[in-house]
């Protein structure tokens, strides 16, 4: 059977058909053309694919498409107001916190949500938040650097 | 993007999101065996991208306000809907101070992010012999509340867990909720997990402990170490001994070593899972003795 979604993406409203056995993660990139969420592991355990669906992080891999009629959707690119970066995208490129950059889009969505929910978390917060996101890299000191240093915007708001 | 590999695709289904419990049940009903029933689905998904399950039928209870339910009830104790969250439960201030050793269970399951959709009672019905949730249940008396249209019945969590990925669970029926008993104020509870970076607990320990003058009880609950979790009870036994606790808990946590049936598999030999499980023994009830 085809769903028609209606959701909202970024802010935007899309609409988009499914399968009953689509994952939101194939949905979002393949045919939402969302392309910041990768598909890496497909089972839930490096987190490259988490979104922000209707205010909490998931992992879109673990999703079902059909599922999701109706939320809201939110990815690394609905961070950025007017063309600027968000302070969390900006602190992470002066901390060079990445190498591949393969990780970086969800590491910044849930850093991003994690200082929302704690503008002053302490180091053992940020590991623990930040878990479920694998950094092949193993860039985790300086992401851990950017995210204190990004606090601050955070707690003005 | 499938790549025609099944690891990155679902067979293929029908998805069916009832409104009530009643049209969950009957759904359940009509489609028997052919039909899973989906919650967090962090379980679900990947066992049928790998095929080792392909229901035709997929019915998602999140929708079901009567699983929601997450309430506690001086002297009758906490119910556990089938849908609430480790997120949700990790937030509920009562499971905290009351229910230490679920609480710290919930916090140790997998990672935060997997914790937003993945349900206790998921947990659970995957019956996988390394996951946390049922180790501190079994160590509270906890029971599962099991419904299908024609009957109500309630199991403990220790039998509904029969081996690895075995439940006591017929087509046609659900686990609605979960029931743990009240507890004295006195009681204490902790749960201890040793895992080596992976998600695949080496060792996983509840301990409940009840000693006052008036009363005592003990339960001492281990999982990952053979197809179900285990209780140790001939060490708990030997913590309802008069005498001086620090030594009844070395020898509790070496007759528990002893005692309990003990696999090696790739992740740690026999002889290593035994060493833990006197170690951690110890430093649980250490910890919650001192606490009293």
């Amino acid at each position: 059977m085809v769903h028609k979604l209606s959701l909202i993406v970024n802010g935007i409203k899309r609409t988009v058909e499914v399968k009953d056995n689509e994952i939101l993660l194939d949905v979002l990139r393949d045919k939402l053309k969302i392309k910041s969420l990768k598909a890496a592991c497909w089972r839930g355990e490096c987190g490259l694919c988490t979104v922000l669906l209707n205010g909490k992080l998931v992992k879109s891999c673990l999703v079902l498409a059909v599922e999701v009629d109706g939320s809201e959707i939110i990815t690394v690119e609905g961070l950025v107001k007017d063309g600027e970066l968000s302070p969390i995208q900006r602190a992470f490129i002066e901390h060079g916190a990445f190498q591949c950059g393969f990780c970086t889009p969800a590491f910044v969505l849930a850093s991003h949500q994690l200082l929302i929910e704690n503008p002053n978390p302490s180091e053992e917060e940020i590991k623990e938040k930040l878990g479920g996101i694998i950094c092949r890299c193993g860039t985790y000191l300086e992401i851990i650097k950017a995210i204190k240093s990004a606090s601050r915007f955070y707690q003005k708001k | 993007m499938s790549f025609g590999s099944p690891y990155f695709t679902l067979p293929e289904f029908t998805y069916h999101k009832p409104k009530t419990l009643r049209e969950a049940l009957e759904l359940l009903e009509k489609y028997g065996d052919e039909a899973k029933v989906m919650a967090g689905g962090v379980g679900l998904i990947p066992f049928m991208k790998e095929r080792l399950i392909s229901p035709t039928h997929v019915i998602d209870i999140k929708e079901i306000a009567e699983l929601k339910k997450l309430e506690y009830k001086k002297g009758e104790g906490l119910t556990i809907g089938a849908t609430i969250t480790f997120s949700e439960l990790e937030k509920y201030q009562l499971l905290k101070e009351k229910y230490r050793a679920l609480y710290q269970a919930v916090k140790l399951a997998s990672d935060n992010i997997i914790r937003n959709r993945a349900t206790l009672i998921g947990n659970i019905c995957e019956a996988i012999p390394w996951v946390d949730g049922p180790i501190p249940l079994i160590a509270y008396g906890a029971e599962v509340e099991i419904k299908s249209l024609d009957e109500v019945r309630r199991t403990p969590v220790a039998d509904f867990i029969k081996g690895p990925v075995e439940i006591d669970l017929k087509p046609g029926e659900i686990v609605t909720s979960i029931h743990l008993p009240d507890i004295p104020e006195e009681a204490k509870s902790g749960f201890l997990k040793f895992n080596t970076g992976s998600e695949f607990a080496l060792l996983n320990i509840a301990a409940y402990l009840l000693i006052t003058a008036k009363k005592k009880d003990v339960r001492l609950v281990y999982g990952a170490i053979s197809s179900k979790p285990a209780r140790a009870l001939e060490a708990e036994k030997i913590l309802l001994r008069d005498g001086d606790l620090n030594a009844l808990i070395s020898m509790a946590a070496i007759k528990a070593s002893e005692e309990l049936e003990v696999i090696s598999d790739v992740l740690a030999s026999e002889d290593y899972r035994r060493h833990l499980i006197k170690i951690l023994t110890m430093k649980l009830l250490k910890e919650l003795v001192e606490e009293v």
